[in-house]
């Protein structure tokens, strides 16, 4: 009946999952770091490190997701390099965050006043342990919200990948709801993606709760 | 020997000329308060002293040893990294905004440079941090951090921090500047126990009462040049330069 059809295509639906939670976490896992090098790069003192990482941003930040995602898969094979849909997807969806993140971190670590880092030199930190240790910390609590953010969009970008024949909670759904005739599969989707997005919420409000322990 | 020889400095900031040739010498013990006007030179004098700003002219000498020299052409010529670095570890400075390192607590703050830089295990940096902390009256805000503290107190455990490093000069720069004026005798208290304990110590200051109280040299600046400098007796009572007159007059005035 009506309540069987929607527990079925629920279950249906956790196939998805794999996809969608793969790519999810494998894309922050990769991004994060980079997007984190990327954004010391970019302030660095060596122009070349700063004009690399700017074209690099301005690459990344200036196509479409999906088109780099075609990119990497279509186009990659004819350097000679193939890879499977997945890997494909999980490139191109860390490169492209990485660029995101790395404008984020940029912002966080220069909206940091400049006399911490004379604080910490005449103290006799190295340029390094005063990153380390001074101002990337205090960045991280800056960073939270525009963070969450990127984070919750990366959720739902991720249903991007079925342009290249992956089949994730969307995608998924699109299939039961043409094969059926029955939209319902693409509420409970919304669903998903609905219930995602609060518990993201939540917990970046848990970090920022966490952070709040000092003020800027 | 002085502890301090600076030799006819000269900094320009793009078109600005900061400091015109400043001569000064430093002996040990010395409690020196530089005075004058905004934009004088004063912070800029302390900054290249500390290496927090580079000169273009002159030679400045620590403890004898060269940090940066007079080259042929008349540029100045900087030493090695690792030089400099051991020469400005024997500074601390303290900043008019404090500069306390905030995700941090006190303790932490003052145990930072001890372990990372000098390679203290925690346990001694924390003994001395608390004997530092007594000698600045704030035991009791060990664990606080420094969002929770009154800008007095978190100017005395900036001071802490950098007196945890075991400097032999200590730069003031403006320490009670941002202060409320009811905070400032906090600071200016543990300043006058540190003058007592014989820390050589330039202390940039606009407070005139405590120039007199607590330095042996006042020096007054104006225009990136030393005017006038003395005794606290000399400057203040026995003026002699003009400018340095009508600027004590526009400060007693107000």
């Amino acid at each position: 009946m009506e309540l069987d059809y929607i527990l079925n295509s629920t279950i249906a639906l956790l196939k998805g999952f794999k996809v969608t939670y793969g790519l999810f976490f494998s894309t922050l896992i990769f991004s994060l770091p980079l997007g984190l090098l990327i954004a010391l790069a970019r302030i660095s003192r060596y122009k070349v490190l700063q004009v690399f990482t700017g074209t690099y941003i301005w690459l990344l930040r200036g196509t479409p997701l999906l088109l780099q995602v075609f990119f990497v898969y279509f186009g990659l094979p004819a350097l000679g390099i193939t890879l499977n849909n997945m890997t494909a997807a999980i490139l191109a969806f860390a490169l492209n965050y990485a660029a995101y993140f790395a404008e984020i971190f940029r912002s966080g670590i220069q909206s940091i006043s400049k006399g911490q880092y004379e604080s910490a030199d005449v103290l006799g930190l190295t340029y390094a342990q005063t990153m380390r240790r001074i101002i990337i910390p205090q960045m991280v609590k800056r960073v939270l919200p525009p963070v969450s953010n990127e984070v919750i969009t990366l959720v739902k970008d991720t249903a991007l990948v079925f342009g290249i024949g992956l089949l994730d909670v969307l995608r998924t759904a699109q299939i039961i709801v043409t094969r059926d005739f029955d939209i319902t599969a693409f509420i409970i989707a919304a669903i998903f993606y609905l219930l995602n997005t609060a518990v993201l919420t939540f917990v970046f409000r848990k970090l920022e709760q966490r952070y709040s322990y000092y003020t800027i | 020997m002085s502890i301090l020889k600076v030799r006819n400095i000269s900094k320009q900031f793009k078109n600005l000329e900061v400091l015109k040739g400043i001569d000064l010498e430093v002996e040990k013990g010395e409690v020196i308060a530089i005075i004058g006007p905004s934009g004088s030179g004063k912070s800029t004098l302390l900054r290249c002293l500390i290496r927090l700003e580079t000169i273009d002219r002159g030679s400045i000498e620590v403890d004898g040893k060269p940090m940066v020299t007079e080259g042929s052409d008349g540029r100045s010529v900087y030493a090695s990294e690792q030089d400099i670095r051991i020469l400005r570890r024997k500074m601390g400075m303290v900043f008019q905004n404090f500069n306390l390192f905030p995700h941090k607590s006190v303790l932490e703050n003052i145990i930072e440079a001890p372990i990372i830089v000098n390679g203290l295990s925690r346990e001694k940096a924390e003994s001395i941090a608390d004997q530092l902390l007594q000698k600045v009256g704030l035991t009791d805000k060990r664990h606080n951090y420094p969002c929770e503290l009154s800008g007095g107190q978190q100017q005395r455990v900036a001071i802490a921090s950098a007196l945890a490093m075991n400097p032999d000069i200590m730069l003031f720069d403006e320490p009670t500047s941002a202060l409320d004026p009811e905070l400032t005798g906090e600071v200016l208290r543990v300043i006058k126990t540190l003058a007592e304990a014989h820390m050589t110590m330039l202390v940039v200051t606009p407070d005139m009462g405590f120039a007199k109280e607590v330095a042996n040299r006042v020096i007054f600046m104006d225009n990136g040049v030393i005017i006038e400098q003395g005794t606290p007796e000399d400057v203040f009572e026995r003026t002699q330069h003009p400018r340095t007159k009508a600027f004590l007059g526009q400060i007693l005035r107000s």
